[in-house]
């Protein structure tokens, strides 16, 4: 009885007419509640969410010259409005004066942010009565938690995280108990798999797999898929297989350390660190060079003046490391000779489309990352999409797709007589 | 380069007749608004008579009396009108009264300013101004020190009579929500407590209203807007203003704790602040705006703390049955005009048990002005009314057993009543214990 008047405090609070939501770096302000109020005047409930776009500040705006026709990064540019929900405290006058009220009773106080965060997808309609619908929806869900979770007399703070589900379902908003760690809630993502009808082998709700806006930068610095903003080649019967989720693309020179020259498959195994973690399957951090190395002497793989040397590892070690810190198991590929890939296509695609993981690929005398491929069941023809951890510039996506360290290459990209060895992550079937 | 005051002919006048008054040395305080480039002094008042002191019509002013009188006209003046300074009526060698006035000048500011429950802004003006007038000679010493530095040394400054300094003055203003419920400490919920407790609840809002957004007219202007750009002289301009709240950016940690009780103030209050007319900011505008919301709530608190205070202290020894809840009334804003013909106000208090009489009194008293009851402006707030159905309100609360909270994120709970502010929203929950 008492959460229920708790819960309608607060909904007719997001009714009334003193909820107010500020269009974010803007001079925007709605009163939903109030019919046509907003201001400036030239907007109204009618007005559409393209046309809003105009009044909001950004400062990519300046650099937009630099771009290249074909370039499809506009792909990633979605119209993201940022809107902030606030209170207005004016009201018109006159009004009573306020009424001081005390009350002696002992009692326990709690104070407790209720971190309120809605999406609404829309094409191009108006907002307005969208995001009152989700606000007061995640009010209900965030009262769901609450009860779902009060053990006699504890509650916990729920907490809304939004996730990106395959199309048409979009994005999807999940409110979990905070504290809670994720192997405590797989009951909840079992129900919320079968839900949304998703398969029961890739994690869609796991923390660290919450959707990241396009406008807001990752706090880490790292670029994340840079792969997306490029063109695929298109082959006769061709189809691309590429990794699935999100990696952060590692490279030489990251995080003051100067590995140039003997660091790439260090790098690479980072790069596939990164995606298991950020699939939410492990909670550890990606691991230094200097972990990397311990964890090979931990196995016995190598002795202990390894670590802190500059000695290059393979994919065997990779294998090695991937098993002792992140507890994930891989295949092991051999080709005797690089000409050799070119028939490589249908186990690459089978391996992109069960496992969806990136795989580490070293010979000669360099390891890359293999991100996809582009392969003709009917002609044979292959292309390789490539992330190359020699790169020792900064995070700029434009450099890195024009100059092709992140790029499609050819079946000559590889030492046509070297032998080669790919290391082949295999992710776990769970969610 | 000294500072410049530009000073209302009425206050000539004013000073002229207190010099023929010849009862030793008077000491008033000085009032208006101080910008970056100069000041505008509105009017001055005296210090009253003390009612024990007609044996010592002394030479030298009750330094303690000063301040008080300064801190009862502080919460006289609405936003954009402050005291800024101290003036003295003595034929005392110029000397001798410089350091009486600045001694008494930096006490009045001293004390006016540790009752600010908002953070000093960087562009506040920190010089304040003593005027020593000679009743013989007619002669005027105007010097200004700057208060925040304590070895401050006199500097001369200017002091200029103008007809009509404020009347093209213009004003903004709210009328704005007050939703407040703070926590009791557990053996604690006597009067001190509450003066505490709400203190802190208030600096706590004065940081929201800082970093909440203002309109003016409806509209968000840039901080450098000025406001009454190109407009005709001599026509007042009044602006309306609206503030958006957002509780704290930073989420706030989540709070269990025991309580002896809560506290509460829920109505709305009337808040304008007056800008000089020699171009001014919308920074400013809302600056002193928000300032005067925060005061005029702190000070009606003040003013029923300190009625509780007396009340109690008449009432001890008697047996009091103690009510679960407590209601009391704020006093409402009213607002009287300096000049007949002018815009600016200054403001009293009324109680709920009080008339109108009263209010002309304290205005004669604490502020010289003659006021009659018609020229008083009781338009801007009603007074509060305790209805039964806010009795009511206060719901009755269930008993049940509490779990020591472990983490940071369980908060032992069961919900007896609930205020809730949205957007990465804080609500307040009660648990009774057994």
């Amino acid at each position: 009885k008492d959460v229920h008047w708790f819960h309608y405090t607060l909904h007719s609070q997001v009714k009334s007419e003193s909820c107010v939501l500020t269009i974010c770096d803007s001079p925007v302000i709605i009163w939903p509640n109030r019919g046509v109020y907003a201001t400036p005047e030239e907007i109204s409930p009618n007005t559409l969410c393209e046309d809003i776009h105009q009044w909001i500040q950004t400062d990519e705006q300046e650099s937009a010259g630099k771009r290249s026709a074909k370039r499809k990064a506009k792909k990633v540019q979605q119209c993201v409005i940022n809107l902030r929900l606030m209170m207005e405290a004016t009201k018109t006058g006159p009004l009573s004066a306020p009424i001081l009220s005390k009350t002696v009773q002992k009692s326990h106080f709690l104070s407790t942010a209720l971190p309120i965060d809605c999406v609404v997808r829309t094409t191009s309609t108006t907002m307005n009565s969208r995001l009152l619908e989700a606000l007061t929806h995640q009010l209900c869900e965030m009262e769901k938690v609450i009860l779902q979770h009060m053990k006699g007399t504890t509650l916990l703070v729920p907490e809304p995280l939004h996730f990106l589900l395959p199309e048409p379902k979009g994005l999807v908003t999940v409110v979990y108990p905070a504290g809670v760690s994720d192997s405590q809630l797989e009951a909840q993502r079992k129900e919320l798999h079968q839900q949304f009808e998703l398969p029961n082998d890739w994690p869609y709700f796991r923390r660290a797999t919450a959707y990241h806006f396009p406008n807001e930068p990752y706090k880490d610095g790292y670029l994340r898929n840079p792969h997306l903003v490029l063109t695929h080649p298109s082959l006769d019967n061709g189809k691309v297989y590429s990794v699935q989720g999100i990696y952060s693309y590692r490279h030489y020179m990251q995080d003051h350390m100067d590995d140039n020259g003997w660091g790439c498959a260090y790098r690479s195994l980072q790069t596939i660190c990164s995606w298991f973690q950020q699939q939410g399957y492990v909670e550890r951090a990606v691991p230094t060079h200097k972990e990397i190395q311990q964890a090979l002497v931990d196995v016995g793989d190598k002795q202990a003046s390894f670590v802190g040397s500059r000695q290059w590892i393979g994919s065997i070690e990779v294998q090695a490391v991937l098993n002792q810190l992140l507890g994930v198991t891989s295949k092991i590929m051999f080709v005797s000779q690089g000409s050799d890939l070119a028939s490589k296509g249908r186990e690459l695609a089978n391996h992109f489309l069960t496992e969806g993981t990136p795989i580490m690929i070293g010979g000669g005398v360099l390891a890359h990352t293999i991100l996809g491929v582009a392969w003709s069941e009917t002609t044979g023809q292959i292309r390789y999409l490539i992330l190359d951890p020699h790169y020792t510039g900064a995070e700029d996506l434009q450099v890195i797709t024009d100059k092709g360290w992140c790029g499609w290459k050819g079946p000559d990209f590889w030492d046509q007589t070297a032998y080669y060895n790919l290391c082949l992550p295999q992710r776990p079937k769970v969610i | 380069m000294g500072r410049s005051y530009i000073v209302e002919d009425a206050v000539e006048g004013y000073l002229s007749k207190l010099c023929e008054q010849q009862a030793g040395s008077i000491t008033g305080l000085l009032i208006g608004q101080s910008s970056t480039q100069r000041d505008f002094v509105v009017t001055a008042t005296r210090t009253p008579q003390k009612e024990e002191s007609a044996a010592a019509a002394g030479n030298s002013p009750d330094k303690e009396w000063v301040i008080e009188h300064a801190r009862q006209v502080s919460r006289m003046l609405p936003g954009g009108l402050s005291v800024l300074g101290v003036f003295i009526i003595t034929d005392t060698d110029s000397k001798d009264t410089l350091t009486t006035v600045r001694q008494l000048v930096f006490a009045v500011e001293n004390l006016i300013s540790s009752e600010h429950l908002w953070n000093p802004a960087d562009d506040d003006v920190t010089d304040c101004v003593t005027l020593h007038v000679n009743p013989k000679t007619r002669k005027t010493f105007c010097r200004t020190f700057d208060v925040k530095d304590p070895k401050s040394m006199a500097k001369p400054a200017d002091w200029k009579y103008q007809s009509g300094v404020c009347s093209s003055w213009s004003m903004v203003s709210c009328c704005i929500n007050v939703d407040m419920l703070v926590p009791l400490p557990d053996n604690r919920t006597g009067t001190e407590s509450m003066d505490t407790s709400l203190k802190e609840e208030l600096k706590v809002w004065a940081h929201q209203l800082e970093s909440g957004v203002c309109l003016i007219d409806g509209k968000k202007l840039a901080e450098d807007t000025e406001l009454t750009g190109g407009q005709k002289r001599n026509v007042r301009q009044t602006y309306t203003a609206q503030i958006l709240i957002t509780p704290d950016d930073q989420r706030l940690t989540d709070v269990v704790q025991r309580c002896g009780g809560s506290v509460s103030i829920r109505g709305a209050i009337h808040s304008r602040a007056y800008l000089h007319s020699n171009k001014p900011k919308v920074k400013l505008a809302e600056k002193l705006l928000k300032r005067d919301v925060v005061s005029t709530v702190a000070t009606r608190v003040q003013m029923l703390l300190e009625e509780l205070l007396t009340s109690e202290e008449e009432s001890k020894g008697s047996s009091k049955v103690k009510r679960q809840t407590e209601q009391f009334c704020l006093p409402r804003r009213i607002f009287c005009p300096v000049k007949v013909s002018g815009p600016v106000c200054v403001c009293d208090y009324q109680f709920s048990d009080e008339g109108l009489s009263e209010v002309t009194d304290r205005l004669k008293e604490m502020l010289d002005i003659d006021a009659a009851e018609e020229d008083l402006d009781t338009r801007q707030e009603t007074p509060a009314e305790i209805t039964e159905r806010d009795v009511a309100a206060v719901a009755a609360v269930e008993t049940v057993e509490v779990l020591e909270p472990k983490r940071n994120n369980y908060i032992g709970v069961a919900m007896a009543s609930a205020v809730a502010l949205l957007a990465t929203a804080a609500s307040m929950l009660y648990l009774n214990d057994i």
